[in-house]
């Protein structure tokens, strides 16, 4: 199931982070995503030549840890979306998924006329659609 | 989902916007009219770009961005592409568009009553609204991580074009 999600600003300011386990773990998931951002941009700068992944959005897996897996997608205006998951197993059309449809969010979000560029996202919209998103995902895997 | 609005209603906020900032907000000072036109469009291009690049890969490097600008950006604004491209190679590209949406709705005012020098009052109107797509086009290059400046030419109504300066 997720843990959580994060959206990065292109200066590496969070910009929003929100956690759906019960633990009062922010810390830890601000600092399990700031180490993923250094995995990004490593990605981004260095691209492998083998596989023409240079141009994709979606970065995949980042990283796996001992208990939980951090996958990555950056869209073309350098907005980082991170997801940390304690799935062991989960198919990549999911998260794929999963990404579109927080794109979709996101760009809604970003185009409120009362949001500043740059600053935190405060919409509770916003919030309520990443959740709907989040237990979407997680009927889908379990089902 | 999406709702839809008569385009005549853009026109209309477009030239109301105009016309408030030049002649009512800051009638005494047209280069601030002129600036926060310029700030308005800003924000509409750096929000809008974010939108129309959702589905696509990302960019290699700035020629391509300057040709999704001419190409799905003006189509999905103006429901037209770009007409002309040039550029020098060196961070200067210039988009010419024949037949510019916008400024179709503008008048030309054949007796120019004022003649104290400053232009007839219909192309100061032009200008300012040129300062409107000037912004969007550099909100929508900044916000790809190309800071730049446009300025707009429009000395041939409706054929109009867009001078971006790539800053190194």
């Amino acid at each position: 199931m997720i843990a959580s999600v994060a959206v990065v600003g292109h200066q590496n300011n969070p910009l929003y982070l929100q956690s759906f386990t019960n633990a009062n773990d922010a810390l830890k998931l601000h600092h399990i995503v700031h180490c993923s951002l250094d995995v990004i941009d490593e990605r981004v700068n260095n691209p492998k030549r083998s596989v023409s992944t240079l141009n994709e959005s979606y970065l995949g897996l980042l990283y796996p840890t001992e208990s939980y897996k951090v996958y990555g997608y950056l869209s073309n205006t350098k907005a980082k979306f991170l997801v940390v998951t304690t799935d062991l197993d989960v198919k990549d059309a999911d998260i794929r998924s999963f990404f579109r449809r927080f794109h979709a969010a996101y760009v809604d979000a970003v185009s409120n006329p009362f949001h500043v560029p740059e600053k935190k996202i405060v919409s509770r919209t916003f919030a309520q659609r990443v959740s709907g998103i989040v237990k979407a995902f997680a009927a889908g895997t379990n089902g | 989902m999406g709702r839809e609005v008569a385009e005549s209603c853009i026109d209309g906020v477009i030239i109301e916007m105009v016309s408030a900032y030049g002649r009512r907000f800051y009638a005494t000072k047209p280069e601030l009219a002129a600036h926060r036109i310029e700030a308005i469009g800003y924000q509409v291009g750096h929000q809008l770009i974010e939108r129309y690049t959702m589905e696509r890969p990302r960019f290699n490097d700035h020629l391509e961005v300057i040709k999704f600008i001419c190409k799905d950006f003006w189509q999905e604004l103006f429901k037209k592409q770009i007409d002309n491209l040039k550029t020098n190679h060196k961070g200067t590209f210039v988009l010419q568009d024949n037949n510019f949406r916008w400024l179709t709705r503008i008048s030309i005012d054949p007796s120019s009553d004022n003649n104290d020098g400053s232009q007839g009052s219909s192309s100061e109107a032009t200008n300012l609204l040129l300062y409107f797509p000037c912004g969007i086009i550099r909100g929508a290059l900044s916000n790809l991580g190309i800071p730049c400046a446009v300025s707009a030419d429009s000395s041939n109504l409706p054929f109009c074009s867009f001078m971006v300066r790539i800053k190194a």
